[in-house]
């Protein structure tokens, strides 16, 4: 009895909250579901078919759409990674940690808000921004058009930076710690051996933060994936990356378009459940073979 | 201790699961009941306002100056709520859905919204008839009153102030400001890159190329044609041509279009491109007082006009103090209150009251309002405003534009 009960027990505490949580998530993608089969009975739509899906996978700009959205996910999640190991290293590296603690101001990017991070890349980056403006002050550029537009720009550019800009410390973060630990031990012996710095990062440290990191990367991608305020403030106006045109279609006047809006959250939901399911893949690997994280 | 959690439990399990029975019994019908009765029933409670809250400006002068003043004069608590009607929309449907009671008393809306709201009977009324100073002092007989964007309001609404979109030029960059589409295509040749307007999933942009297909095919064109694609496609034809024809001249040649006003207005700061817009026809004016847009910025409208609409307050079916939003929205269509909103310094907001309806000393209160060269006066506005078109018709312009104009290469 003891026994099992110490085992339920920590459920029964969260039972309230996951009750709460579970209820409006559950309720949410049921509704969705429900809605992206044309299932709305609020405002007349009584009939389950398959014309929303039909509709959505013929237009081409649903594909253009997720072409761009996977393409921007993908390029700011590897250049994220990239660079916050490459930030965590040099932390280490140059001992900062041990001196001074100002090195802990790259974490405020973590904390700062989606939206901020397209303010501040709208303001650096723009053809009339602080960067284009140093560059005509010096004389690089004649007028605000030559210099290469970044945002609004069908390459995703100032989106990708964005993203980057929150990425990259948030890898540094879960990377930092465990490269300490094992700098420590790993790193020590090999230098001992002979091995550059270049060639203890390559083969021992990268190889031991490699799961983190696909974690990391993961996360970050299933979330540039999914999110909408970045893209919508900083992106091309054609094509749309894919929960733009959801929202488009969300907050059309005609609310018999909201299924459109539901058959895209429907893929955005699917594509997402599949990182899920690689994530916890590779969670239960790491565990697996025993890598102290 | 095990116990005591499990009693925990079951606590949060009953709250949950009573959320959705909880109904107010206890609410009075006010249809039937006279102005003093209501003002009695309002005292002493709070009235929850919920509207677009995007400019800090009007939001001071609610919560400051509105807010104080209905606290004094009826004893009301006003508690500002910034929120679209995009968001409260599902939330009241959901409301509906679910039976429960509600929580906003006053919505901030017009158009589409208020067509959807009142077609999912989201709404209470007719409550404008109730109201003393819309009886005493709004022309209720005017298309702008009887109509919001171009459904009939039926007192499901209360107007409470006009807009009508104006374009900005800086007169310091432009030659001259342009009077109809053939000039601003003109103005566009002549400083390539230098002219746009914001996406049609925006609102300004949507209104400007409407305003555009107006200026091209004309009002009546549109009056009264059907809500559907093919048909509307025709009507606006010539309209979408004159859109791409100007397309290679705008900024970015026309492939990327800014997506917010905001973003705009920025780009029109720092002189990235010579024209914004605004459906606040009095805006350029707190620009300039901020100084975000030089003194050289001045509102111009097209010769054949703009489009201008009005913007009511709502009661939601489930409001918990109708007695409440009735006083609060009455007090609104004061002409104290609508001389406060008509200056330029607060707000710049068109009046909804009629001014042959006001003594001489209420119209005194509107004349004092100093608004400045760079403004258009209100009689010229008047004199050049067409209405909005049909709700239905919007949506279906703008995936035109996306179709026929954004898509173009």
């Amino acid at each position: 009895m003891n026994k099992k009960y110490k085992l339920i027990f920590p459920y029964l505490l969260l039972l309230p909250v996951l009750l709460f949580i579970f209820g409006i998530f559950i309720f949410g993608i049921v509704n969705i579901f429900l809605q992206s089969f044309g299932y709305f009975p609020a405002v007349g739509l009584k009939l389950f078919s398959l014309r929303y899906y039909k509709e959505i996978l013929k237009d081409p700009n649903f594909f253009y759409s997720l072409k761009f959205s996977l393409y921007i996910s993908f390029i700011s999640s590897l250049l994220s990674v990239i660079l916050g190991v490459l930030l965590a290293y040099l932390f280490l590296s140059t001992y900062l940690n041990d001196k001074a603690k100002f090195y802990n101001i790259y974490k405020i990017s973590v904390i700062v808000p989606h939206t901020i991070a397209a303010f501040l890349v709208f303001t650096i980056f723009s053809q009339s921004g602080f960067l284009s403006r140093i560059f005509f002050r010096l004389g690089f550029i004649n007028n605000m058009v030559e210099f290469y537009p970044m945002t609004f720009d069908t390459k995703g550019i100032g989106v990708i930076l964005a993203y980057v800009w929150k990425g990259a410390p948030f890898i540094t973060l879960i990377t930092y710690d465990i490269l300490k630990k094992l700098s420590d031990t790993y790193s020590k012996v090999a230098l001992n051996l002979g091995a550059n710095n270049f060639q203890v990062f390559w083969y021992i440290l990268f190889p031991l933060v490699l799961p983190t990191i696909s974690l990391g990367f993961i996360i970050l991608f299933t979330f540039s994936f999914g999110a909408y305020e970045i893209p919508y403030l900083l992106g091309p106006s054609k094509p749309k990356a894919l929960p733009v045109l959801a929202y488009i279609y969300y907050k059309s006047v005609n609310l018999k378009d909201r299924p459109y809006s539901m058959v895209i959250n429907v893929f955005i939901i699917l594509f997402s459940l599949v990182l899920a399911f690689l994530y916890i893949l590779l969670n239960k690997i790491i565990k697996k073979h025993g890598i102290d994280r | 201790m095990f116990k005591k959690s499990i009693l925990y439990v079951l606590l949060c399990l009953g709250m949950f699961l009573n959320l959705g029975c909880l109904k107010d019994k206890s609410e009075v019908d006010i249809s039937s009941k006279n102005w003093d009765e209501i003002l009695k029933l309002a005292s002493g409670t709070k009235v929850t306002f919920y509207g677009w809250g995007g400019d800090e400006n009007i939001n001071r002068w609610i919560d400051e100056v509105v807010a104080k003043d209905i606290k004094q004069k009826y004893n009301i608590t006003l508690e500002r709520v910034p929120m679209l009607p995009n968001e409260f929309l599902p939330k009241l449907l959901n409301e509906k859905q679910l039976g429960s009671e509600g929580v906003i008393d006053i919505v901030w809306i017009n158009g589409e919204n208020f067509f959807n709201a009142k077609n999912q009977g989201l709404l209470y009324g007719p409550f404008a008839y109730k109201l003393p100073n819309f009886n005493k002092y709004v022309d209720k007989n005017s298309s702008d009153v009887l109509y919001d964007f171009g459904y009939p309001v039926e007192g499901f609404e209360a107007p409470y102030g006009k807009a009508q979109l104006v374009l900005i030029g800086d007169t310091a960059k432009l030659d001259y400001l342009p009077k109809n589409h053939k000039e601003l295509l003109e103005i566009a040749k002549k400083y390539p890159g230098k002219i746009t307007y914001p996406d049609a999933s925006d609102f300004t942009g949507s209104a400007f190329i409407r305003n555009i297909i107006y200026d091209v095919v004309g009002y009546e064109a549109l009056k009264d044609i059907k809500p559907n694609k093919e048909d509307v496609k025709k009507a606006i034809k010539p309209a979408l041509d004159f859109l791409v024809e100007l397309k290679p001249y705008l900024w970015r040649q026309g492939k990327a279009y800014p997506s917010t006003l905001a973003q705009l207005d920025n780009m029109f700061s720092d002189g990235e491109v010579y024209i914004t817009m605004n459906y606040t026809p009095y805006h350029v004016l707190t620009k300039i007082n901020e100084g975000d847009f030089s003194k050289t910025a001045k509102a111009f409208i097209f010769n054949k006009g703009t489009i201008s609409n009005t913007h009511f307050l709502a009661i939601p079916f489930n409001a918990p103090n109708k007695a409440g939003a009735l006083v609060v929205i009455n007090h609104l269509l004061s002409p104290s209150i609508q001389a406060q909103k008509y200056n330029p310094k607060t707000w710049g907001d068109l009046p909804v009251i009629s001014s042959n309806l006001l003594n001489e000393e209420e119209k005194k209160l509107f004349e004092n309002v100093n608004l400045g060269k760079e403004a258009i006066p209100q009689d010229v506005l008047v004199k050049h405003s067409i209405p909005e078109m049909r709700a239905e018709l919007i949506p279906i312009i703008e995936s035109l534009w996306r179709e026929v104009v954004l898509a173009d290469e």
